[in-house]
């Protein structure tokens, strides 16, 4: 029998049985996450959750989601088919242990590494379990842009890691060869695997206690289920076809170019297309992504809208969505199109398809959000050991979007990224000849409206060695928006403050193969999100809580708000406030501050022999370290 | 300080929403009497005293009063703390509400980030600075300290937390902040982090001493009402807490460190559970506790209760962290008044809405209109309707039928039966996953474990669980729904420590990982001794929290004294492979391994009591222990005519073979077709699970 022949049961499923396989299949994916988290070596994984892990049936198809990363939720499906193809029908056996971080396939970046196993009962291949996660090097360059993905590091094909239980030694010691980092590289590996096996273990233990085919006919049923709910919701939406576009700010490489996101929704019945012709062609910056990750965030923004809180996540809750992405566009990028930064482009995306649907669905989509993981690459030698490190640094969190009736969060990871967290900064302080001086939340930097965008944050973090750093955000001018009134919020931004100098801001957000001396700091700052509503009516007690707890200040009060406060305190004057109010709202204020123009920006640069005063240079390092440290805190 | 005394008479009393358990225990006689009875919310020493007495006992005749409460935890998810601000590092403000960034539900725009329980205008920056070796690069800067506390007393504020960066490697800065306001402001309710957490995470730190200032008033008031409530009912003893960390502590260290007292019901239950296992020579056990709206796991592995060193209050979702050693509870939204929905496509689901208390099961006849799992049992003949809560409260069967033929089975095309056993097997597929989820987390498989299990419901649903996970054996102790109070007659005094000291361990020092350790043990032999009570003994047990270099995540692996006596890196080494081998499957013993934090557990050992013997019978159950028969359907196979059991009149060494029900008081152990029981020498019903 051809072992990959679709193998729908006649079977009928039992609404009991239904819901175990259900909560099993859960659990398994869970179980697999956990393992994962547990045995990995990097923080990446560990802390970032920058991996996903899920079980596939035999064709590919989703069965259940482990988060993970939102928008890599199409990735190892995607892997699967490619693999399935590759080796044809005949060509995975038992023991086998695929793996691939083709970008093409993946979507995504070379640290991607993609496992799977075949699920094999009575020799009839039946599902796969799956698993990427993110190695923090896969070889390539540490620094700076790359323009295509030769320079990116280590590509691997479609190949066995295993063979029959066997491990494949000669593409291990490939892989060794190509990483700076080999043996947290092996210990990634060994922990995907152990992940792996752990999701085909759950899935045969419910094989074996409900039966082949019951299970795949509740398989069956589980799916029609999440297509009948999604269906339902894309159903109450107004049809109509829905527009809008942003942009992003630059490609790194064609400075201060703007790159045009432009996408169209079709609503009709029951089926939502999102329609992603528009969108810019790929660039030559590594902001590239693949046809997976195109479809994924399309994905993402139809999971949001239809069913946020259904698990597990499967085939079935898409197959309402159809996805127009012809190849060749910046999420459908090919080859050799850069990748290394391919998670950037695909949030804001998501937030356009928000913008376009807003008007037909105000209560269920938010204003923008600051879309960017705000990563700050830093690498370098220990003074104590001259060990080598690298630090993926950032990932700060920003503000969120308002809603129909609520205020954005504040200091949120980005839409890319879910269960993402944040590094101590004692545990980044103990790690790394680094300082961090500040986290702390940007007032002012939601969005005002009735309803208030979320705050970005703002981290400095002070080099006590030399190290390298590198920037590349984005959405620095293309600022989160607001829907229905409400005002965009600030946008991200990097900066770098050598000792004794001013600041320095890199106006695209782009910051290339920087070194920062003892006493420098750099600084991330993210953007808010955006209003919801006009700020002329928003509640004058929570206004005058902003104030109060100061993610509001007096002046953007007066300002965005229209508040009149008597005294020096944070208490308004109501009447005085409703007729300011009144006078603004016949002036048809308050209008948004408009974008920056693009800009010649200098991507590169800011690295000039160390100009410090005499007078800085004989001083210790201790001493440096603290006056700078004094100096910056009070700006 | 008074010379120890023994004490002969103990009470304990678990005070929970609504009910208050309370357990007594003669020294003299061994006797072991419960009561339970309605919390009185006003004046809870009202309810205890009710319950002491319906236990055939008072407090003056106690000279030990051991107490588990939720005034703390329900502190904080009310939200009807203190008016508390928070001192921290220049910089760092806000990290209590940046938090660790994560979006559990990754595609919920409307998902609700945690809430601070000191809002941003109370948290102030103070100029201080460590860096994490713990030496000092700007000395805290006293005068702003005064300033800013002497307005917030202007204010009304009623307590301070104090966080400080690094003060887990050197608390220094923190000590001294904490002694300038108590010098100056002796009111006022003032911690510091270190106190209660020396390992590294601010935010989980920060989160920690702001939830101690935010309920420690309210702690300290209640701790004091019953203190003095109790000495007007007569009681003249000693007083102790049960901590999180299921041991006791003195009311004095309970004033400082209220919020180790968080979770001490559960705890209680678990360390009850290991004390029944001590007794009987069970060495590795999951304790399963299910009640109305939830059900919790613990785990006892080897005769150790596995704990955990963070929690999340009020979920993972938008909960705040806690960082201290606890004992470790999962817990899923599934009980018995869990609510059973037909939703779009058929799909059925049962939880995690629950029909509470009020309007309750449908059978309950208050109002609900919506099948739980109660109702299901009910249906099934698991439940009697009219013997439930000693047939106190009439269960209406009819009712539970119908809407059960209305709401699942009409629609899903099933017979109210199937959809009934259909809701019991789904709910325990649900609990099973927790149940696992304890023992494999840590590389354990529950069929290894012997099931115990409790709660008002544990006792229903304990062979299903058994059944699912392949555990081949089930203890119900004596008296399932009242075990946390019996728990806490058992539990000893304890003080946690942990202290992170990032090192190689190759290059660590033997000499200052015993400085370290016994300045901990110092500390918590200290507590002890000040408690004043009679201990057996003082115990001393060492862990550290260890990993491969390079890696990130840490296990807490258990050092035998020995180890440091030989100074024996390599047994250290050995452990820790071993530890990390079952865990995660793997070992990489050529790869060198650091020290993260290192953890000290001083236990002063109370008397235990002895578990009561009861009357020996025969193989045979007594005739009076008879209750007749009712039909009750297990699965799928129809009813069959099942003989029921009244648990107290049960003797030593009988054997009931399933299909059985034991009833009594507040549960009923279900007995499935070819499960075997025999009643213990301590009044345990053990179960000998059926292999399929």
């Amino acid at each position: 029998m051809n072992n990959a022949a679709p193998l729908r049961s006649a079977t009928k499923a039992d609404p009991v049985i239904t819901e175990i396989v259900r909560n099993c299949l859960i659990a398994a994916t869970e179980e697999m996450k956990t393992n994962l988290m547990r045995t990995a070596y990097n923080m990446i994984i560990y802390e970032a959750l920058d991996f996903t892990v899920g079980l596939f049936d035999a064709e590919g198809n989703i069965l259940s989601i482990g988060l993970g990363l939102p928008m890599f939720i199409r990735g190892i499906a995607d892997t699967i088919r490619a693999k399935l193809k590759h080796f044809g029908p005949d060509g995975i056996e038992p023991g086998d242990i695929l793996l691939t971080n083709d970008a093409y396939i993946t979507g995504s970046h070379l640290n991607h590494m993609t496992f799977s196993v075949p699920i094999f009962h009575d020799g009839r291949l039946v599902a796969f379990s799956g698993c990427m996660a993110h190695w923090p090097d896969i070889g390539g360059t540490l620094d700076g842009i790359t323009t295509d993905i030769f320079s990116e590091g280590l590509q691997m094909p479609i190949v066995k890691a295993y063979r029959r239980g066997v491990p494949n030694e000669e593409i291990l010691s490939i892989i060794q060869m190509n990483v700076r980092l080999p043996e947290r590289a092996m210990g990634d590996l060994r922990a995907q695997i152990a992940s792996v096996k752990t999701g085909e273990k759950r899935f045969l233990e419910m094989l074996r206690k409900y039966g082949c085919d019951e299970v795949l006919a509740a398989i069956d049923d589980i799916m029609a289920q999440s297509e009948a709910r999604a269906r339902e919701r894309v159903r109450a939406f107004p049809d109509g076809v829905f527009e809008a576009e942003s942009f992003m700010d630059d490609d790194g490489v064609a400075a201060g170019q703007r790159v045009p996101i432009r996408v169209k929704i079709i609503v009709a019945g029951d089926q939502m297309t999102i329609d992603l012709t528009d969108v810019s062609q790929q660039v030559s910056g590594f902001y590239n992504s693949g046809e997976t990750a195109g479809k994924s965030c399309c994905g993402v923004a139809f999971k949001c809208l239809t069913s946020p809180l259904d698990l597990p996540i499967n085939e079935g809750q898409f197959r309402a969505l159809d996805i127009i992405l012809p190849p060749g566009r910046v999420v459908s990028a090919v080859k050799p199109a850069a990748m290394r930064m391919w998670m950037t482009y695909p949030m804001t995306i998501v937030d356009t398809v928000f913008k376009a649907l807003s008007p037909a669905l105000p209560e269920r989509v938010m204003a923008g959000h600051h879309a960017d993981l705000l990563v700050g690459r830093v690498n370098g030698r220990r003074p104590k050991d001259n060990s080598f490190y690298i630090y993926l640094g950032g990932l700060i969190g920003g503000g969120w979007g308002a809603k129909h009736d609520s205020d954005g969060r504040n200091a949120t990871i980005a839409m890319n990224d879910g269960d993402t967290h944040n590094g101590p900064s004692e545990q980044v302080e103990a790690k790394y000849p680094l300082l961090v001086e500040r986290y702390a939340l940007r007032p002012d930097s939601g969005g005002a409206g009735v309803f208030r965008g979320g705050l970005g944050t703002e981290q400095v973090v002070q080099a006590r060695a030399d190290i390298r750093f590198n920037a590349q955000i984005d959405r620095v001018k293309c600022r989160p928006w607001g829907l229905f009134g409400g005002l965009p919020a600030a946008g991200n931004g990097v900066a770098i403050h050598r000792f004794g100098e001013d600041e320095h801001n890199f106006p695209s957000g782009k910051a290339f193969n920087l070194v920062l001396h003892s006493g420098d700091a750099y600084i991330l700052r993210s953007g808010g999100g955006g209003g919801f509503g006009s700020p002329l009516e928003r509640d004058l007690a929570a206004l005058e809580n902003d104030v109060h707890q100061g993610y509001v200040t007096r002046e953007a009060a007066e300002r965005h708000y229209g508040a009149v406060f008597v005294g020096d305190d944070f208490v308004l004057d109501r009447s005085a406030t409703e007729r300011r109010r009144a006078e603004m709202r016949a002036q048809g204020l308050p209008v948004p501050e408009p974008d920056a123009p693009p800009s010649e920006d200098e991507h590169r640069g800011h690295n000039h022999p160390h100009p410090r005063a005499a007078a800085h240079e004989h001083l210790t390092e201790e001493e440096r370290l603290v006056m700078a440290l004094s100096h910056r805190c009070c700006s | 300080m008074r010379a120890p005394v023994a004490h002969q008479t103990r009470l304990s009393a678990d005070v929970g929403g609504t009910f208050t358990d309370v357990a007594v225990f003669d020294e003299a006689t061994g006797f072991l009497r419960l009561g339970k009875t309605l919390t009185t919310t006003r004046r809870l020493v009202n309810g205890i005293a009710t319950g002491v007495g319906k236990a055939g006992s008072s407090f003056a005749e106690a000279q030990l009063f051991l107490h588990g409460t939720t005034v703390a935890i329900n502190t904080i998810l009310e939200r009807s703390g203190a008016r508390a601000i928070l001192l921290t590092t220049q910089g760092f403000r806000d990290i209590y509400e940046i938090g660790r960034v994560n979006r559990p539900e990754s595609y919920n725009l409307f998902f609700q980030k945690h809430v601070p329980l000191i809002e941003r205008s109370r948290r102030y920056e103070i100029r201080e600075r460590m860096d994490a070796e713990g030496r000092v690069l700007i000395p805290v800067d006293e005068d702003q300290v005064r300033a800013i506390v002497a307005e917030a007393v202007k204010d009304g504020i009623e307590a301070v937390a104090i966080l400080f960066l690094h003060s887990y490697r050197n608390p220094a800065h923190e000590r001294r902040v904490k002694q300038i306001i108590e010098a100056e402001h002796p009111g006022l309710f003032v911690t510091a982090s270190h106190e209660l957490s020396q390992e590294y995470r601010e935010f989980e730190r920060t989160s920690t001493v702001a939830a101690n200032a935010y309920i420690g008033p309210r702690v300290r008031r209640y701790l004091g009402e019953m203190r003095g409530h109790l000495r007007e009912a007569g009681f003249t003893g000693d007083f102790f807490i049960v901590q999180s960390s299921g041991g006791l502590f003195d009311t004095a260290d309970a004033q400082r460190a209220c919020i180790r007292m968080l979770e001490s019901g559960p705890a209680a239950g678990v360390i009850g559970t290991k004390v029944l296992c001590d007794a009987t020579g069970i060495r590795s056990v999951i304790a399963f506790d299910m009640g109305g709206t939830t059900a919790k796991a613990g785990v006892i592995h080897d005769g150790q209760v596995l704990m955990t060193g963070n929690s999340m209050i009020g979920g993972y979702v938008s909960g705040l962290p806690v960082q201290m050693p606890m004992v470790d509870i999962q817990e899923v939204g599934t009980g018995g008044g869990s609510i059973a929905r037909v939703e779009t496509g058929g799909a059925l689901r049962v939880g995690p809405q629950s029909a509470g208390a009020e309007p309750g099961p449908v059978c309950y006849g208050l109002g609900g209109q919506e099948p739980t799992i109660t109702d299901a049992n009910l249906v099934l003949g698991r439940l009697s309707a009219d013997r439930f809560l000693g047939g106190e409260m009439p269960l209406d069967l009819a009712a539970a039928v119908a809407a059960l033929r209305e709401r699942i089975a009409d629609p899903l095309d099933l017979d109210p039966i199937a959809a009934a056993e259909g809701i019991l097997r789904i709910a325990t597929t649900k609990m099973s996953h927790v149940v696992r989820w304890v023992t494999t987390e840590r590389g354990l498989d529950a069929a290894d474990f012997t099931l115990v299990a409790y709660g008002g419901a544990g006792p229903l649903h304990a062979a299903m669980i058994a059944r699912e996970l392949r555990i081949g054996r089930v203890v119900i102790p004596i008296a399932p729904g009242h075990f946390s109070a019996f728990g806490m007659l058992v539990t000893d005094l304890r003080r946690d420590f942990v202290s992170t000291w990032f090192t190689p361990l190759a290059a660590a020092s033997f000499g200052r990982m015993e400085e370290i350790y016994r300045a901990m043990e110092d500390e918590g032999r200290g507590a002890v001794r000040r408690s004043g009570i009679a201990t057996a003994n003082v115990t001393v047990s060492r862990a550290a929290d260890m990993r491969y270099v390079g890696q990130e995540h840490a296990v807490t692996v258990e050092l035998p004294m020995e180890l440091f006596r030989n100074e024996d890196r390599a047994g250290i080494k050995r452990r820790f492979d071993a530890t990390h081998d079952v865990r995660y499957g793997h070992a990489a013993e050529r790869e060198p391994a650091e020290i993260v934090s290192l953890r000290s557990t001083v236990t002063g050992l109370l008397n235990k009591p002895r578990f009561d013997h009861i009357t020996a019978g025969s193989d045979a159950p007594p005739g009076e222990a008879a209750r007749g028969s009712r039909p009750v359907s297990f699965d799928g196979r129809g009813f069959v005519a099942t003989p029921i059991f009244d648990r107290a009149r049960l003797l030593a060494g009988n054997r009931l073979a399933g299909p059985a029900l034991v009833e009594e008081h507040a549960s009923t152990t279900v007995v499935f077709p070819g499960d075997a029981v025999t009643v213990d020498e301590y009044g345990n019903l053990v179960i000998a699970i059926a292999r399929s």
